[in-house]
């Protein structure tokens, strides 16, 4: 191609120059201005590539692309903190199995602190006891469909339905985050939960949601009481050994009883932190199962 | 036809051309469609005393390099061959490049000095293939099926170094098309339902995998792995989906979507023991799909 390109190039310029004696006619055509431009330049993919002024506005249109992506990526690491983010998704699926398993069964697990790695935590693959946002959101995602298929077996299916159990359980989910952030903060307490954190622990409790909305459609009331009784059960006794350890003095963490008022306020906000769960539970579903 | 034009530096085959056929066969030319008919109009009344520039200069062109899916006509009829009969068809797209033909159609005279320098043949010759151009590689594509097709199958991870969105398109077009077979207008839902749904998995794939992924290759991914649901909205055509076999279909198809796309997506981004994490996202997705069809 180049060859012919090289040669092309030559011989349009002796075209350009004789194309005047001989026509009978004029050029008006932009094309013969083109060629003589674009006889410098070889021949690109379409011929409207070939106009200086074209490649100009490429150029120009790349460089507006790439500083349009560049200010989406730094307003979006000023909102959404993408690298602290990520640690939260760093799961796999046997963490999530068994993260499962410990939020539907807890009693069991002996060892509930998170393990350090210099000053940083593990990473939720490696240590069950870390909290992660894979499991919350992909729980309330499913929450939604659920609470609409629920919803549709009772005729009573719209798509806004949908948008409206969203939002609202969204929105229940940002004053319960938004009430423990203040407490926290009322109580004073040293600790270093972040407000990812809460948020994920806020989101485990969809999981027992979920189970609670199939079996009352599989097996209908009696079904759905079981097992929003056990769920919320288990989610209490999860959130009081995870927040007991985050929340509490390091000795009332460990069981020995330390009288004194701070810790006695701390261990009431740890009570009342895991009890509010039950209550959502049974608040965002009652209203699905019929 | 008068003489042919054959004394010019480098020709190979000298045609004879006199258009008869205003369209295009193989599109190759598109966007010199309107100009081809002036010209055969133009060339039809004045073919004898006018040797427009264009009439000759086709040498094997680009059908040496077209490859097959431009040989329509085959290659022997575009093999230098002299059509001297002032009626005989020839393949309008042997004769135009966008470039120059914009000058030439309004040079009629007889220059053979000028046709031998004229120049338009030649950046068609250097012109790549419009599907080249276009970056449509149907090979790859076939491939991409396959790999979708066979969900059991490793696959190989440097498939989706192309964002290629012409096999998605196609899919969802195809999905479409046979919803409307089957009474149910849902253009705009499928095509709402996957760029909501590309744009969610975007984020998740790009917050669990080390290295991050682009929007054009999961919209190419999650369009590929579309197919098997087309599958299930044209049984929907034949039977009524909903009952226990109508479910027990859609699930399958729903796994199969879903593992087909966790496939994709693990070998391409090296994401080890995340294939279910990634496979439940998508089959919540193929799931909306699959209540788009069954309902």
């Amino acid at each position: 191609m180049n060859p012919d390109g090289g040669a092309a190039s030559k011989r349009r310029l002796p075209a350009a120059s004789m194309a005047s004696p001989h026509q009978l006619f004029d050029d008006t055509s932009a094309g013969a201005l083109g060629r003589g431009y674009a006889a410098q330049q070889p021949p690109a993919a379409g011929s409207f590539l070939a106009e200086p002024v074209s490649s100009f506005a490429v150029a120009y249109g790349t460089t507006l692309a790439s500083q349009g992506k560049e200010i989406v990526d730094r307003n979006i690491d000023r909102f959404i903190p993408v690298t602290k983010l990520k640690y939260y998704f760093a799961v796999d699926t046997v963490y999530v199995g068994r993260k499962l398993g410990l939020l539907l069964f807890p009693f069991m697990h002996q060892d509930w602190q998170v393990r350090y790695q210099q000053d940083t935590p593990v990473a939720p693959r490696f240590d069950i006891n870390a909290p992660d946002l894979y499991i919350p959101v992909m729980a309330f995602i499913t929450y939604i469909l659920v609470a609409g298929l629920a919803l549709g077996t009772q005729n009573r299916f719209s798509p806004d339905i949908l948008g409206l159990q969203a939002s609202s359980a969204l929105a229940w989910l940002i004053v319960e985050v938004l009430a423990t952030l203040l407490s926290l903060y009322l109580v004073t307490v040293n600790t270093d939960l972040t407000t990812i954190d809460l948020v994920a622990f806020s989101g485990y409790k969809y999981v027992g949601m979920i189970v609670g909305i199939v079996s009352g459609l599989l097996f209908g009331k009696t079904g759905y009481y079981l097992l929003l009784s056990w769920c919320c059960l288990s989610i209490f006794v999860f959130m009081i050994r995870t927040l007991r350890l985050k929340i509490l003095s390091e000795a009332a963490a460990e069981g020995v009883l330390v009288r004194g008022a701070k810790n006695q306020l701390r261990m009431y906000l740890t009570m009342a932190i895991a009890a509010l769960q039950p209550l959502f539970m049974y608040w965002l579903t009652f209203h699905l199962v019929r | 036809m008068g003489s042919p034009v054959s004394n010019r530096a480098g020709s190979r085959g000298d045609f004879l051309v006199n258009f008869r056929a205003p369209w295009n066969w193989t599109g190759k030319s598109r966007k010199n469609n309107s100009r081809q008919l002036v010209m055969s109009n133009f060339e039809q009344s004045e073919s004898d005393f006018y040797q427009s520039n264009y009439a000759t200069d086709i040498q094997d062109q680009g059908y040496s390099d077209s490859g097959a899916h431009k040989n329509l006509y085959g290659s022997q009829k575009c093999q230098g061959q002299e059509l001297p009969q002032p009626d005989a068809f020839v393949p309008l797209e042997m004769l135009s490049s966008s470039q120059s033909y914009i000058g030439q159609i309004l040079q009629p005279t007889y220059n053979p000095e000028f046709l031998s320098h004229s120049s338009y043949a030649d950046s068609f010759d250097e012109e790549p293939p419009l599907l080249e151009e276009l970056g449509i590689n149907f090979d790859h594509i076939w491939q991409k099926t396959l790999t979708v097709l066979n969900p059991i199958k490793p696959a190989d991870g440097s498939i989706m170094n192309e964002t290629d969105l012409t096999g998605p398109m196609v899919f969802c077009l195809a999905l479409g098309a046979t919803l409307l077979l089957a009474g149910k207008v849902h253009f705009g839902y499928v095509y709402g339902i996957s760029a909501v749904g590309c744009l969610g998995i975007h984020a998740l794939l790009n917050l669990m995998s080390i290295a991050g992924v682009s929007y054009g290759c999961v919209a190419s991914v999650l369009g590929y792995c579309l197919l098997p649901m087309v599958v299930l909205s044209s049984c929907a055509v034949f039977f009524s989906l909903q009952g226990i076999l109508g479910t027990s279909l859609a699930l399958i198809i729903i796994g199969w979507c879903s593992l087909s796309a966790s496939k994709i997506f693990i070998s391409a981004l090296a994401m080890e023991g995340q294939q279910l994490l990634v496979a439940y996202p998508c089959a919540l997705l193929y799931g909306l799909f699959a209540l788009l069809t069954v309902f």
